[in-house]
């Protein structure tokens, strides 16, 4: 009767199934790339995703959010197939729920990774066989130990702790190569950051990921498209409102006004 | 013997009994809806009685600890699957116990070689909007009742009346106004029960004034300060105020002791 507080175990009892694999060889591109990253600031986590979602040289669309808010003190961010991540993210957030409600207590941080690594290692079928592939980010605020942390993930569910920044999706090696530079090197380094000026490298951050990645969807003032940007701090997850980035934007980004 | 209509009727009956007898000692639980959401509250010894189900859905209940378990992880499992296979608006107080919860009661109850839940709920279920907020209470032989604006479990019908009679005589509109609504409206269950199974002649544990009117707010007070001996107040709520998709929060000791009057607050925190 529920004792382990494990939803994913009582979804499997009703039928449901997780990974399965496709077809080896798979005819039509599907919708993935993307640029994603996360990264230490002075009271926690910001994590920042890009809106585009491609399939080959088509953009399927501009709005998407890839920054998942799990729980009140986590978020996934994710790059990979957008059908398989949303379902982790789904099947997490109902998993979290499910186990603050029957065991009256927040599941750990660790128990959190751990759930978040189970689904991937589920999914390597669907993974390997080009059907189902994610890599994603999960920040959360770690309320043992008081600190907010980020680990990302391998298309097979192995965990990596990103002890000061972390970066998924197609856009990423652009931006790994800035974030080393700023944090060995920069005027402090990104632990140091303000809330604002976490925001700035970031949209920075995501502007040049889109310049060298075109599957990575850069800022489009005309649309009023931004990226999003959230923190996760002691007090939880939080979300920087679109008015707010674009007024970053045009006074600490753009080039042009 | 069962196999005759007469038998089963009879050891229904019993069973009836039974089950009346089990609920007099327990504590009555109250439930009313505010300007911001819903309050449930009740006296519990340690063991809670106030749970969060789903993201608009909390339970109270009174009776066997085992069994508010097992009802309260039958709703936990068919709210969460409902809600990952189809969406969280589907979860509803009403399907969850007129499909799920009130026929599984019903069948235990009247399947007299198998053991009945000892169990009353209140299930409440936060509205989308202010003044569509709800309650469902199944009592142990699944019979259910929809309510809107307060609902309450006490050991007898007479006692719910009570109880019942004195809410719809206060104003609530403010979370203060609810919390001290719901801790009179249990005090005056609570009262009503002791006095309903008062043995006659026998000395009784209960605080005194029991014959006062009960609709006195300072004998009401009186009252819980002494079941406070042994008894903590808890309060639980769905608060529309709360900006995630899951509304519950418990009110605890430091805010309950803003929200009581004076000596009673500071002996709550």
């Amino acid at each position: 009767m529920g004792l382990q507080g494990d939803f994913y175990q009582l979804l499997k009892e009703q039928g449901y199934a997780f990974g399965l694999a496709g077809q080896a060889k798979v005819e039509q591109d599907l919708i993935a790339a993307t640029t994603i990253l996360a990264f230490k600031y002075r009271d926690g986590v910001l994590v920042a995703g890009d809106r585009r979602a491609t399939a080959g040289n088509v953009v399927m669309y501009d709005r998407t959010d890839k920054v998942l808010e799990i729980d009140r003190h986590s978020v996934m961010a994710i790059a990979g197939v957008p059908a398989t991540a949303y379902e982790m993210a789904r099947v997490l957030e109902h998993s979290f729920k499910y186990y603050r409600r029957t065991q009256l207590q927040e599941l750990s941080f660790e128990g959190k990774l751990r759930a978040l690594s189970k689904l991937l290692k589920e999914n390597v079928p669907a993974a390997l066989a080009g059907t189902g592939a994610v890599a994603p980010i999960f920040a959360g605020y770690d309320s043992e130990q008081e600190a907010a942390k980020i680990y990302f993930y391998d298309i097979l569910g192995a965990e990596f702790e990103g002890v000061e920044y972390a970066v998924s999706g197609s856009g990423s090696p652009t931006i790994r190569g800035i974030l080393h530079y700023l944090n060995t090197w920069g005027e402090q380094p990104l632990s140091a950051l303000s809330e604002e000026q976490a925001t700035i490298q970031a949209l920075r951050l995501l502007t040049s990921a889109a310049e060298f990645d075109s599957a990575t969807g850069g800022v489009n003032r005309d649309a009023g498209l931004y990226p999003v940007i959230k923190f996760v701090a002691a007090g939880g997850v939080r979300a920087t409102p679109d008015p707010q980035l674009r007024a970053l934007f045009e006074s600490k980004v753009s080039r042009t006004t | 013997m069962y196999e005759e209509p007469y038998r089963w009727v009879e050891a229904v009956g019993n069973r009836r009994h039974y089950l009346d007898e089990q609920f007099k000692q327990g504590s009555p639980v109250v439930g009313v809806a505010y300007e911001a959401g819903i309050l449930l509250m009740t006296m519990s010894k340690g063991t809670p009685k106030l749970y969060e189900i789903y993201d608009r859905l909390a339970l109270g209940g009174m009776g066997h600890p085992a069994d508010l378990e097992k009802v309260r992880f039958t709703l936990l499992e068919t709210a969460h699957i409902e809600g990952f296979n189809r969406s969280p608006f589907d979860v509803t107080g009403s399907r969850m116990v007129k499909y799920g919860l009130a026929p599984v009661i019903k069948q235990a109850f009247e399947e007299v070689f198998k053991a009945p839940f000892i169990v009353k709920i209140i299930l409440a279920e936060l509205g989308q909007k202010i003044g569509k907020d709800s309650f469902l209470t199944v009592n142990y032989d699944g019979t259910f009742e929809e309510k809107n604006c307060y609902a309450m479990l006490g050991a007898t019908p007479g006692v719910e009346q009570e109880m019942a009679a004195y809410l719809r005589s206060q104003t609530i509109v403010s979370l203060d106004q609810a919390v001290n609504a719901a801790v009179c409206a249990w005090a005056v269950g609570d009262r009503a029960q002791r006095q309903a199974f008062a043995e006659p002649g026998e000395p009784s544990e209960a605080p005194t004034n029991l014959d006062r009117q009960v609709s006195d707010s300072d004998v009401l007070y009186d009252h819980v300060r002494q079941c406070m001996n042994d008894k903590s107040i808890e309060c639980a709520l769905l608060d529309r105020q709360v900006p995630s998709t899951s509304k519950y929060r418990t009110i605890g000791p430091d805010e309950l002791a803003t929200l009581l009057p004076g000596d009673l607050g500071r002996s709550a925190a």
